[in-house]
């Protein structure tokens, strides 16, 4: 593990991707088979791999993940130290990284242990075992004490999933080729078959990537979809299919013969939350993995998502619970039917497999009702028809499309129109973190009432850095009073944000929030007076809930 | 002996005399300020009396603009280690390491003595004087780097990395670019390279207040005017903006950021620099400590950087300190010089 830290900050250092890629490998290649395994595992999936979800099928009584707060990491900090908790929150504040600021700190009254990669797996273990926060504060302060600073660092950005030294997965997969003597394409390709970057290292430097197959019950990423921003930018609209999209639960079930273990985004298993779906698939014949969305379904149409996150929170879900909250399951696409493993056929292919695979389903399990369009236009009138089943918009699917695990690509394109836009004021601004600790970039934002401005949400995507850079010097010099991260400021900046919904919320004083906001640009022509009014709202929300 | 904190320094009436004072007003011209060192966020501004060490005073003249109804200041200079009586005061300058130049001022008044340490750093920096740590009473004292998290480099040890930057980067056929700023930095990174041997380009920003470092026994073999075109084998030494120019301008250069700043990770992103070496003209945290500790003061004013907290971390260790001037830290931060 130190050196594993010491290999970080190298590559942390150079900006070539190059470099950092054979930096990387040059670490890489002299471990041990089980040391490579966790290496990888520590710089890609992190800690909290499904420990052996093969080997306890039913057994989903463990923990999958750490579940360490940041609070965690700076109450076992303060033990450590002795630093307070004022004087820890500037630092965090000012290096905006948890584990930056644990290294920082503990140099010179950490021991000088050493860390094996086995021994911070075992730590890493120990740490998911324990229930309680007061336990966990307890193990992480022991060891704050005992290791060395920098590889702490390293240890605690492993937990919180940045290491923020521009690696991406695709590169570590290059440096696997790298370390392996194998090429890059060959240790993607497997990876993607099987979405597990450890298990193809190992596999890479055995010369078995060629064996890798997918395996049932381990979930593979997502295919995702990018965003299209306008519909002109389409290019030869006869080659998609379209369908609406949904929103629900992403999901992807694996089914073998009465065997069904469902997985969401994030590869968490959701199996238990909808046992009615689960049980509809044990009576679907053969083997696969479908992918899908679950979704809270009444009278023909979809529900609001909202309706459906009832279902997620709870562990054990009652009748009751079902009947008032009917979900079925949409089918989008078939991953692996019956041994044949589908990512590399074309999207046609896999939708006769889905069509199979579903053919006498059960009522509970849907397919995804799917378009063509001939010009634009069509596309514009299936949008229009989407919008009007209640659906945020349109899937577009190149017809050729493969299906490219955790990848977004422009062969799969979504369309979504914003519910409305509004021009609001920002009221107070938050930093940011990581690479945006240095600025303000998290803003809150209110309407005009007849007795001053009252705050409606939040929103920190959609400017450029550069106007991010440039608002923080405006906001700071506008600021009139500052708690911790936050600074109120004179309501001056004017945003033009867009969003999905309007709801009633006592979480704001306009008492409205909206949903899913984000900004579509700063109106520097515009002033605090010129900007929407809570009228404006009020007759948006009237309007959405006819 | 009374002090008032304003927002264009520090004021002590009973003495008539001013430390650092900015105002910007050029029209009414403070009576007397001690100028710590020639930064222009502590010598600016046209007053009728300045006192501070030769160093100071010439270089304050050299960024000096005097209108035409207006009367130049009046220079005391002091040397390090000199006294003068001052209003029933006796004024002393100690060295303070900052910058060339920079010094203490101790002040002796009613039996109290004062020192107000201006930019400070304790340890010996790559060019300039050796601070002493100077007794009494009461201490006035920056922080900009009074938080736990900034740890920086001895010179050695920042020399050491400077060179090694310089040497990867001829080494693998590509430029080294170091950013520094205009006095202070910009020199004493030259200084390093410059005497390892290094050809040295040098940004006439920073190259401007070489001879002055020259004057006071500096050598400086080996440098030359930066120019945008001949920049292959050498080591640049630029200001910070100049340092984007370059890197955008396509040629095969890598950038390293000297500053205290560079102790944290995001210094990379707010640089743009690859390589990262944390030294400052400005003491670190531990050296603030050992400062404050050595010095004996029964009180603490805290008046640059990250006040409050360092206040509060000197009042946790049974120090009485207080945080009078209620800038923001961050404005601060921008402002180190």
């Amino acid at each position: 593990m130190d050196e594993l830290a010491q290999a970080c900050e190298d590559i942390a250092r150079v900006s070539s991707k190059l470099k950092k890629i054979q930096r990387l490998a040059a670490y890489l290649q002299p471990l041990n088979d089980s040391d490579l395994l966790l290496a990888v595992q520590f710089l890609s999936s992190g800690p909290a791999a499904q420990p052996g979800i093969n080997q306890t099928l039913f057994a989903t009584e463990e923990k999958t993940s750490l579940s360490i707060g940041r609070a965690v990491i700076r109450e076992a900090l303060q033990m450590a130290t002795g630093w307070d908790r004022e004087i820890l929150r500037i630092c965090f504040s000012e290096t905006g990284d948890s584990g930056e600021t644990a290294g920082l700190l503990l140099r010179g009254v950490s021991a000088d242990e050493p860390m094996t990669l086995h021994h911070a797996e075992d730590l890493y273990r120990q740490l998911g075992l324990a229930h309680t926060s007061a336990r966990k504060r307890e193990l992480l302060t022991r060891i704050y004490r005992r290791y060395r600073p920098l590889t702490i660092k390293y240890f605690i950005k492993i937990i919180t999933r940045g290491l923020r030294i521009g690696l991406m997965e695709r590169m570590v997969e290059e440096a696997v080729a790298l370390a392996c003597h194998v090429p890059a394409a060959s240790v993607r390709e497997a990876n993607n078959r099987l979405g597990d970057l450890p298990k193809v290292a190992l596999a890479a430097r055995l010369g078995e990537l060629a064996s890798i197959e997918t395996r049932l019950f381990h979930p593979m990423d997502f295919m995702l979809a990018k965003p299209l921003e306008r519909l002109e930018d389409l290019a030869e609209p006869a080659h998609w299919f379209i369908e609406d999209k949904y929103d629900g639960i992403r999901s992807q079930v694996h089914f073998d013969q009465g065997q069904v273990r469902i997985f969401s985004r994030g590869m968490e298993e959701v199996t238990q939350a909808f046992p009615e779906i689960a049980s509809a698939w044990k009576n679907i014949p053969g083997k696969g993995i479908v992918d899908g969305e679950l979704l809270a379904w009444r009278d023909n149409k979809a529900l609001n998502f909202n309706i459906l996150q009832q279902r997620i929170a709870r562990k054990r879900v009652k009748a009751t619970l079902i009947q008032e909250v009917p979900v079925i399951f949409m089918g989008y696409d078939a991953l692996l039917h019956n041994g044949a493993l589908l990512l590399n056929t074309s999207l046609q292919a896999r939708r006769q497999a889905l069509e199979s695979i579903l053919e006498n389903a059960p009522p509970l399990l849907h397919i995804s009702p799917r378009h063509s369009a001939a010009t634009l236009e069509d596309v514009d009138r299936l949008f229009l028809e989407s919008r009007q089943r209640g659906n945020e918009g349109l899937l577009l699917k190149r017809k050729d499309s493969l299906y490219e695990p955790g990848k977004r690509t422009g062969a799969w394109r979504k369309l979504k129109r914003p519910f409305g836009t509004l021009d609001v004021v920002i009221t107070a601004a938050e930093q940011g973190t990581g690479r945006r600790a240095i600025y303000f970039s998290d803003y809150t934002f209110a309407v005009r009432t007849s007795v001053g401005f009252a705050n409606i949400g939040k929103a920190y995507s959609g400017l450029t850095n550069a106007e991010i850079k440039d608002l923080t010097k405006i906001l700071r010099s506008a600021s009139t009073e500052k708690f911790g991260r936050v600074i109120l400021v004179k309501p001056e900046v004017v945003l033009e944000v867009a969003f999905d919904g309007v709801q009633k919320s006592p979480r704001h004083k306009s008492g409205y929030a909206l949903r899913f906001p984000r900004i579509l640009r700063w109106r520097k022509d515009k002033k605090a007076d010129e900007s929407d009014d809570i009228a404006r709202v009020e007759a948006l929300y009237n309007s959405s809930i006819l | 002996m009374q002090l008032q904190f304003t927002e264009c320094g520090i004021h002590l009436p009973d003495i008539g005399l001013w430390l650092d004072n900015t105002k910007l007003d050029n029209t009414k011209p403070c009576a007397a300020s001690w100028l710590s060192h020639a930064h222009s966020d502590h010598a600016r501004g046209c007053h009728a009396q300045v006192i501070g060490t030769p160093a100071t005073l010439r270089i304050y003249r050299m960024r000096l603009s005097v209108a035409e109804n207006q009367e130049a200041p009046k220079m005391f200079p002091l040397n390090f280690g000199e006294s003068m009586p001052w209003n029933g005061a006796t004024l002393t300058a100690y060295p303070a390491s900052h910058i060339l130049g920079a010094a203490q001022l101790l002040i002796e008044f009613a039996g109290e003595r004062l020192v107000y340490t201006g930019d400070i750093k304790l340890r010996p920096p790559l060019a300039g004087d050796t601070t002493e740590v100077i007794p009494c009473n009461r201490l006035i004292i920056e922080s900009t780097f009074g938080l736990p998290i900034y740890k920086l480099l001895t010179r050695e040890a920042a020399a050491q990395r400077i060179i090694r930057f310089a040497q990867e980067c001829l080494d693998e056929g590509q430029t080294p670019a170091f950013t520094g700023y205009p006095l202070g930095r910009g020199q004493e990174i030259v200084h390093v390279l410059a005497n390892a041997g290094f050809r040295t380009a040098v940004h006439g920003a920073i190259a401007k207040f070489i001879p002055v470092y020259e004057d006071y026994g500096y050598r400086f073999p080996n440098w030359q005017p930066y120019e945008a075109k001949a920049t292959a084998g050498k080591a640049l030494v630029v200001v910070p903006d100049h340092g984007r120019v370059l890197e955008s301008s396509g040629k095969n250069i890598r950038r390293a950021y000297v500053s205290g700043w560079a102790a944290l990770d995001n210094a990379r992103l707010r640089g743009g620099a690859e390589e990262l070496i944390p030294y400052s003209d400005h003491a670190d945290f531990d050296e603030l400590l050992e400062l404050v500790a050595r010095s004996g003061a029964k009180h603490v004013d805290v008046v640059h950087g990250y006040t409050a907290p360092f206040a509060h971390i000197l009042r946790s260790r049974g120090i009485s300190a207080s945080a009078p001037q209620r800038t923001s830290d961050r404005t601060n931060i921008e402002a180190e010089a």
